[in-house]
């Protein structure tokens, strides 16, 4: 009798904090919705701020984030797919290797502050550029590098070794199969590796606020030099900290939702992909 | 043909060169601005109680505190709830919704850390200042406040390690322990967990990495007060105070005018290179932890 109630009260516990967890999550989001559903209209993303965010729209912040994230994906995508070459292929039976992980996994647990500090002497004070959504881009593309990189790796391993013995079966060179082999083979992974990296980079606020994003008076950068832009994140942080105004709170909601509902829909894109290949992997 | 050899090859190399450099450019680059710091405070640099740039003092442990304090309440809270949530996930529960517990703990690490610090400037603050009302606290903006905030938010990284790590015990091992007459609970109480145990380490490891190393949300909530050195390390009595931890330092308006007085400058990138050597030292162990985990079963 007495093990069976420790079975049911340890069950019972584990339950619940799977169930606090849960609720925690929809609860945030509940909260999200219901407080910012209201200020969702067509001219809130259509129009530009005003008055300090209690009125105008949020056009240029979503603008501005979308340019930050285009730039990350531009200034990302060669640099991990040519570490996940290395790694994979010229890499494959060296020592090397593992260090290479190390230095991935490493990277990804960096303070995404550190990469704000570090822009801000490298871009903003010796480059001289001020505050501009160059910087902000290629700080953001460095810090999705690791996702990118290790889901592509993971792809890549994933490739069915007859693929590669068939390649050089024809007579495929090492370049070649790359090229018309791995790479194809494993574009799925850069893909979700992007759109995980791009769910992370779109919330981020610490590496791009000293570097790259003020809160109002920007509009489409024209050059690189004091050309920063609007962005969500930073939206969210400066009102966050002085606004008692309750149009203002609810348009601050409003935005955080949006931002909310753009890192949902990218993670939720790379889900299909990720859960296939958890599948794969229970199955072997 | 050779051409073609030569242009795959160097291209990847490349990048992966300008990538790794990029990296070794910036820790460079940290090393060296905060050199003139730690020459002009020494040791007394991480051990100093008091910050005060215009006197040129600067003295870290403050904020160092600061950070452990909320990382270690941020794991308090977390570490028990992940396990237990990853627990239920893995022993409890049939697969497919295995996979929807885990769905839903991604969305929740998915969640920016500037709208937390929302929740928690609109939210949680409020809550605890009424909380604490006995005590007649200043305000809302406590460690307690960052570090349960913290907590919520290091939850899903806690908990998806702690399910890799009890997914890697092999499942036979289960089935002899139910051969034997345990019920599941006592499996996974005698077998999975004491079986998952590096791994779970690995889990609180890098949970804590991932707290010391959060800025806006705790930036946010935190407080930002300067010298709050407590009279005891043990004493429970600052939690309930505003604070500043290191990443709310660099996070604030003193980074930005720092740059260009050297000393100054080398003081914040002093306290960038603590908080990296730090985090980076702590996710070193948690990696192998989390290897060593996931190797041990292979064999």
């Amino acid at each position: 009798m007495k093990r069976r109630a420790i079975h049911l009260g340890f069950r019972a516990l584990t339950a619940l904090s799977a169930l606090a967890a849960c609720a925690v999550l929809l609860g945030i989001i509940g909260f999200i919705v219901s407080r910012g559903w209201s200020a969702l209209s067509w001219s809130f993303f259509t129009e530009e701020i005003a008055h300090v965010g209690a009125s105008g729209g949020i056009y240029y912040n979503i603008m501005g984030t979308l340019i930050l994230l285009l730039t990350a994906t531009l200034c990302c995508t060669p640099l991990a797919v040519g570490l996940a070459i290395v790694h994979s292929v010229y890499l494959a039976e060296h020592p090397l290797r593992k260090k290479l992980t190390m230095v991935l996994y490493l990277l990804n647990g960096v303070p995404s502050i550190l990469f704000g500090i570090i822009g801000m002497v490298l871009f903003v004070q010796w480059f001289g550029w001020g505050k501009s959504w160059l910087s902000g881009g290629i700080l953001l593309g460095i810090m999705m590098l690791p996702t990118v990189t290790i889901t592509l790796i993971e792809r890549i391993s994933s490739i069915p070794g007859r693929y590669l013995e068939a390649g050089r079966g024809l007579g495929l060179n090492q370049s070649q199969l790359i090229r018309s082999v791995v790479m194809p083979q494993s574009f799925g992974g850069l893909i979700t590796g992007l759109l995980l990296g791009l769910a992370r980079a779109a919330g981020e606020t610490a590496p791009i606020m000293f570097t790259a994003t003020i809160f109002a008076g920007a509009t489409l950068p024209s050059g690189i030099k004091e050309s920063p832009v609007l962005s969500l994140p930073y939206h969210i942080f400066i009102l966050a900290q002085d606004s008692y105004d309750p149009v203002t709170k609810t348009r601050l909601w409003g935005a955080a939702l949006v931002l909310v509902l753009i890192v949902f829909a990218l993670s939720l894109a790379a889900l299909p992909a990720r859960l296939k290949i958890h599948e794969e992997a229970d199955h072997a | 043909m050779k051409r073609s050899f030569h242009y795959t090859k160097l291209s990847a190399w490349f990048f992966t060169a300008v990538a790794l450099l990029a990296l070794l450019g910036g820790l460079g680059l940290l090393i060296l601005d905060s050199i003139p710091a730690f020459k002009h405070e020494g040791l007394g640099f991480v051990t100093g109680t008091r910050w005060f740039f215009r006197q040129e003092e600067f003295g870290a442990a403050p904020m160092i505190y600061g950070s452990g304090v909320v990382a270690l309440i941020a794991i308090l809270l977390a570490a028990p709830i992940g396990i237990a949530a990853a627990v239920f996930g893995v022993e409890f529960l049939p697969s497919k919704w295995r996979l929807a517990l885990k769905v839903t703990i991604e969305l929740l690490a998915g969640i920016p850390s500037v709208v937390y610090g929302l929740l928690g400037i609109l939210l949680l603050r409020n809550w605890i200042y009424d909380l604490l009302s006995p005590f007649d606290p200043l305000s809302g903006d406590t460690l307690l406040t960052a570090g349960i905030l913290l907590g919520i938010m290091i939850l899903p990284t806690v908990m998806t390690l702690a399910d890799d790590a009890l997914r890697s015990v092999p499942g036979k091992q289960r089935m002899a322990a139910r051969g034997l007459g345990l019920n599941a609970s006592e499996t996974a109480l005698y077998v999975s967990l004491p079986q998952a145990l590096p791994g779970l380490l690995a889990a609180v490891l890098l949970g804590i990495g991932r707290a010391l190393g959060e800025t806006i949300a705790v930036f946010l909530v935190v407080g930002r007060q300067d010298n709050q050195w407590p009279s005891s390390v043990l004493s429970l009595k600052p939690w309930l105070e505003s604070g500043q931890t290191l990443t709310s330092k660099l996070g604030g308006s003193e980074s930005n005018i720092a740059y260009g007085q050297p000393l100054h400058w080398a003081a914040i990138t002093g306290l960038g290179l603590t908080l990296l050597a730090t985090v980076v030292a702590i996710t070193f162990i948690g990696l192998w932890l989390h290897q060593l985990s996931l190797k041990r079963h292979e064999a």
